[in-house]
């Protein structure tokens, strides 16, 4: 998927672009200074490349910190992935218009050529330059503290390093011809913003963990031999620990009864073969030895496209009695969806997570409508059965529906469902619902 | 509505990023412009420099020199009695002396000077005192059993005559002519030593000139840099001397302590003491642009500062002495001249080349210098070196310096292997210039030195490195950069060091060409074939 991102931050793109002006006006007034042509005059060069030396330096002293604070030194570590495939894009798939073997993503900007090439320019060729470019402003001639027996090795260092630059100069312009349109990388590096490919699975990822670290939704990951690798600290809320040392690294049958253990084991088996298991409600053994309820999520975890563990979040559902405060706060935060019916089926209110969810814009848009607008004909009786009995007391987790959105389109999600008490009376009922993304529909 | 809101804020956000991007370039124009115009101002630093060209006295009204001297000596007796510890400052300098100490290759310190020394124009001075000691401060220097230790022997007038008409007489071992004589179409009239006395005063330019001008027996012949003309010359010959410059004398660069007048030629100079330098007035950092400045650490001011000597006058640049003695058929002196007038041969002296306007050749210098002693072993493959200026790039006391080479081929002993010093002048029989026969020549003169001579004599080529001072130019002529930084550089001789512009690693440039073009030519191999790929689908 194709998305619009901001992909090079403002100093970036300062830096870049200063650097650029910066090489190629040290290469003109360099070269000149080393005799290759005469244009402005060997004295005016001279002060030129001096300063220009000075404005490199202050350049890349912002660099450096600018790399180091925002983490993007990272993006330069170097990776024999995928080097191979590369390769053979440029120097023949490129050609038959293959795609781009490796993908830009704002995590990971750089190709490993690129990455690279970029590294030895900015440890090995960069450096080399600054270091003989002082040697060579410092000691201009033999002095009594340092005697520099004569600049002849220091000269043809920096000239060899002038050399590269302009070698990579030459292939770094050209190569940025290879995106998606000609124009498009050198648009990027002006604008910041770049149409790239969106790694789905990264996304979704990235925003569950955002969703679980804050909700009070429990996260788990487990390895592929069954050990805990991470939880959060709602999950240890729910199971009663204190101490996260005590869960992680343990195996996954310290979370349940013995009773329970085979079918949470046939599962997990399911979920480690691809599968995706999406809000079965299970029964926990605490670290205290008592049992609680909750509404489980599980989905493989890909490393390099091979099943490596299983990871889902959990959200508790046996404190019936505080059960409506629960849910809503369970709820608020997580990007589930919560809705409230009154005792005749009217929704009261909804969030803005089942607004999105229904593609409507404002809760006005919804308010006092039956609930029966929500579904397709076929699925209308589904969700009346389920209002009758929780209208009589009881609660639905993890049951699947099918919604009508506000423009027709149809989409799936998870229900539950409970009880609204006013005092010891039901008054309605309310729930929350959690979207199937399309691609990992059952 | 929503997009061209995003549009125009992004078209902000590009406009701020391109003058971030554009504000240190124009600072940096801004700052290369401003220190520029200071750079090419014409303001002079100048420290130290006082000149008190006041008379200190008027020695008319000194009783001891209203008398009628009858001898040069009388003069100088009635100097001394009143100056009484000048006689004895005087003989302790090497214008008097005609020596110094010299370290020798072996550690021995010997007196070398003017006095012992073999130089390539007219060779040496033991057997021929009487003309070569004309330019002696002293009177009667006509053999080497001169009294250096008489005090009336001292010549004040030499120096301090302020009336012009006091003169040597170049063959009278330093004495002036007692009646009316002509030499070489010049009249001579003995002084008037009452005259003279009566107007004393600081040496000026004609003083030092009389004998500094003409060393080597004609105007400009041995320094090319220091000559008659400088008397009377513009600015853009010498912004020191000329009479539109600063207008200087010699003394007031040469400064004198005690009668010890400051400055070494290295003709016969050895160590780097009692120097004069530039940096006495015009500071070690005389330049706005630093970058000039720094190079002073290894270039000396002379070297930019002088981009040609001999400006007027030619000067003579080599001597061959195995040409002279050769007649015009009627047995008169031969003598050939060049369309300047110089004489490019002369049957006593042999042939010559003089040169106007010269390039300086340049070499390393850090003060110190070696000598031809005489009885040294030659090695005649070679030029041989009369003064070799020590110095290399490595070393931290040595500058470039501006020198004239002057060449020579002169007569040594083939069988001793070392240079001769051959008797020239003298009314005897045995002197070159009497009866042009080299070996009693050279008989006469290693005598003199105390040195067989083998009976077998050729000419061996010699060179002497004569650093240049003078003729110091306006600012405008000074060396630019690419002279020395350039493909033909001025200093391409000294090729013991990298000089940027000048020098290159060509395999360097080569492979880095390679690279360049290979990468440009990969590209365009890409492009081309991505293109075809294009257009197959």
């Amino acid at each position: 998927m194709k998305k619009s991102t901001y992909i090079y931050r403002s100093f970036e793109r300062f830096w870049h672009w200063s650097q650029a002006l910066l090489i190629f006006f040290l290469a003109l007034t360099g070269f000149e200074m080393h005799g290759s042509f005469k244009i402005f005059g060997f004295e005016n060069v001279v002060r030129w490349h001096n300063l220009a030396a000075w404005a490199f330096l202050v350049l890349i002293v912002f660099a450096v910190f600018w790399h180091f604070v925002t983490g993007e030194w990272k993006q330069y570590i170097p990776t024999t992935k995928f080097i191979k495939a590369q390769v053979d894009y440029y120097l023949t798939g490129i050609f038959r218009g293959a795609p781009h073997p490796t993908h830009k993503t704002v995590y990971n900007k750089f190709n490993p050529l690129q990455r690279l090439i970029y590294l030895g320019l900015k440890l090995l060729v960069i450096p080399v330059q600054v270091i003989t470019g002082i040697i060579y402003m410092t000691y201009i001639y033999p002095n009594e503290s340092l005697h520099v027996e004569g600049l002849g090795n220091i000269a043809i260092l920096h000239t060899f390093g002038a050399f590269l630059l302009l070698a990579f100069v030459i292939a770094h312009v050209y190569l940025t011809t290879t995106g998606d349109t000609p124009a498009s990388a050198i648009k990027a590096m002006i604008t910041g913003w770049e149409e790239i490919d969106v790694d789905e699975n990264e996304e979704r990822l990235k925003n569950l963990h955002k969703a679980v670290d804050k909700s009070v939704a429990g996260y788990y990951r487990l390895g592929a031999n069954g050990f805990i690798e991470d939880v959060n600290d709602a999950w240890l809320g729910m199971y009663k620990c204190s101490d996260r040392s005590k869960v992680i690294g343990q195996h996954y049958n310290i979370t349940r009864d013995e009773a329970d253990l085979s079918s949470f084991t046939n599962q997990l088996n399911q979920v480690m073969k691809g599968e995706i298991l999406t809000g079965v409600t299970v029964r926990r053994k605490c670290m205290d030895g008592s049992f609680g309820y909750h509404i489980l999520s599980a989905n493989p975890v890909y490393t390099e496209g091979i099943i490596s563990g299983v990871e889902g979040f959990i959200i508790n559902i046996d404190q019936k009695e505080e059960s409506r405060e629960y849910l809503y706060n369970a709820v608020k935060d997580s990007g589930a969806g919560y809705y409230r019916l009154n005792s005749d089926g009217i929704i009261e209110t909804v969030n803005d997570a089942w607004l999105k969810m229904y593609k409507y814009a404002s809760v006005a848009e919804i308010a006092g409508k039956h609930f029966s607008i929500t579904r397709p004909v076929t699925e209308i009786v589904k969700l009346e059965e389920t209002f009758a009995k929780v209208i009589q007391g009881e609660i639905i987790s993890g049951a699947l529906a099918i919604r009508i959105c506000k423009d027709g389109t149809t989409g799936k999600h998870i229900l539950s469902a409970n009880p609204v008490y006013e005092g010891n009376k039901i008054i309605g009922m309310e729930g929350f619902i959690l979207d199937i993304n399309e691609e990992f529909a059952l | 509505m929503h997009s061209t809101k995003k549009s125009g804020k992004s078209f902000l956000n590009q406009l701020i990023l391109f003058i971030a991007i554009a504000i240190p370039w124009l600072i940096g124009a801004i700052y290369i412009n401003k220190t520029k115009s200071a750079a090419k101002s014409d303001s002079i630093t100048v420290v130290n420099f006082q000149r008190d060209k006041a008379p200190k006295a008027d020695h008319s009204k000194y009783a001891v020199l209203q008398q009628d001297f009858k001898s040069p000596e009388g003069v100088t007796a009635a100097c001394l009695s009143c100056h009484n510890y000048t006689a004895g400052d005087i003989m302790k300098t090497a214008h008097w002396n005609w020596d110094r100490d010299y370290v020798t290759e072996t550690g021995d310190t010997i007196k070398l000077g003017k006095k012992n020394i073999l130089n390539n124009f007219c060779i040496g001075i033991p057997s021929n005192e009487p003309r070569c000691t004309s330019c002696h401060i002293g009177y009667g220097w006509k053999n080497n059993q001169f009294d250096f230790k008489d005090e009336n022997r001292v010549d004040c007038l030499i120096c301090h005559d302020k009336t012009g008409t006091y003169k040597k007489f170049p063959s009278g071992a330093g004495y002036p002519v007692t009646e009316e004589t002509v030499s070489d179409g010049v009249t001579y009239f003995p002084p008037d030593y009452q005259y003279i006395a009566a107007n004393v005063g600081t040496p000026g330019k004609d003083n030092c000139g009389a004998c500094h001008f003409t060393g080597g027996g004609g105007n400009n012949v041995k320094h090319g840099d220091i000559a008659n003309e400088m008397k009377q010359v513009t600015r853009e010959v010498d912004v020191h001397m000329g009479v539109d410059g600063a207008n200087m004398d010699c003394v007031d660069c040469h400064k004198t302590h005690r009668h010890n007048i400051s400055g070494n030629l290295y003709s016969i100079a050895s160590t780097d003491t009692n120097r004069v330098s530039c940096s006495m007035c015009h500071t070690e950092i005389p330049h706005k642009n630093n970058i000039l400045n720094v190079h002073s650490k290894k270039v000396a001011c002379q070297t930019c500062h002088i981009p040609q000597f001999a400006k007027v006058s030619a000067t003579k640049m080599s001597w061959d002495w195995s040409t002279a003695g050769q007649f015009k058929e009627d047995g008169s002196y031969k003598i050939v001249k060049d369309s300047m007038g110089n004489v490019t041969y002369h049957t006593m002296k042999g042939s010559f080349v003089w040169e106007k306007n010269v390039s300086p050749e340049y070499q390393w210098f850090n003060g110190r210098a070696k000598h031809y002693v005489i009885g040294d072993k030659i090695d005649t493959s070679e030029v041989v070196s009369l003064n070799g200026l020590e110095g290399r790039y490595a070393d931290n006391r040595s500058k470039i310096v501006p020198v004239k080479v002057h060449l020579a081929k002169q007569i040594y002993d083939s069988e001793n292997n070392y240079l001769i010093n051959p008797h020239l002048f003298g009314k005897d029989s045995t002197a070159y210039w009497k009866n042009y026969d080299w070996k009693k020549a050279a008989q006469t003169g290693m005598d003199s030195v105390g040195l067989p001579f083998s009976g077998k004599y050729g000419f061996a080529e010699t060179e002497m490195s004569w650093p240049v001072n003078h003729m110091v130019a306006p600012m405008s002529e000074s060396l630019q950069c690419a002279d020395c930084h350039g493909a033909n550089s001025r200093i391409a001789a000294l090729n013991d060091f990298y000089l940027i512009g000048r020098d290159r690693s060509k395999t360097l440039d080569y492979a880095g060409f390679a690279l360049i073009v290979f990468s440009a030519f990969g590209v365009f191999v890409h492009a081309f074939m991505r293109i075809l790929g294009k257009n197959k689908k």
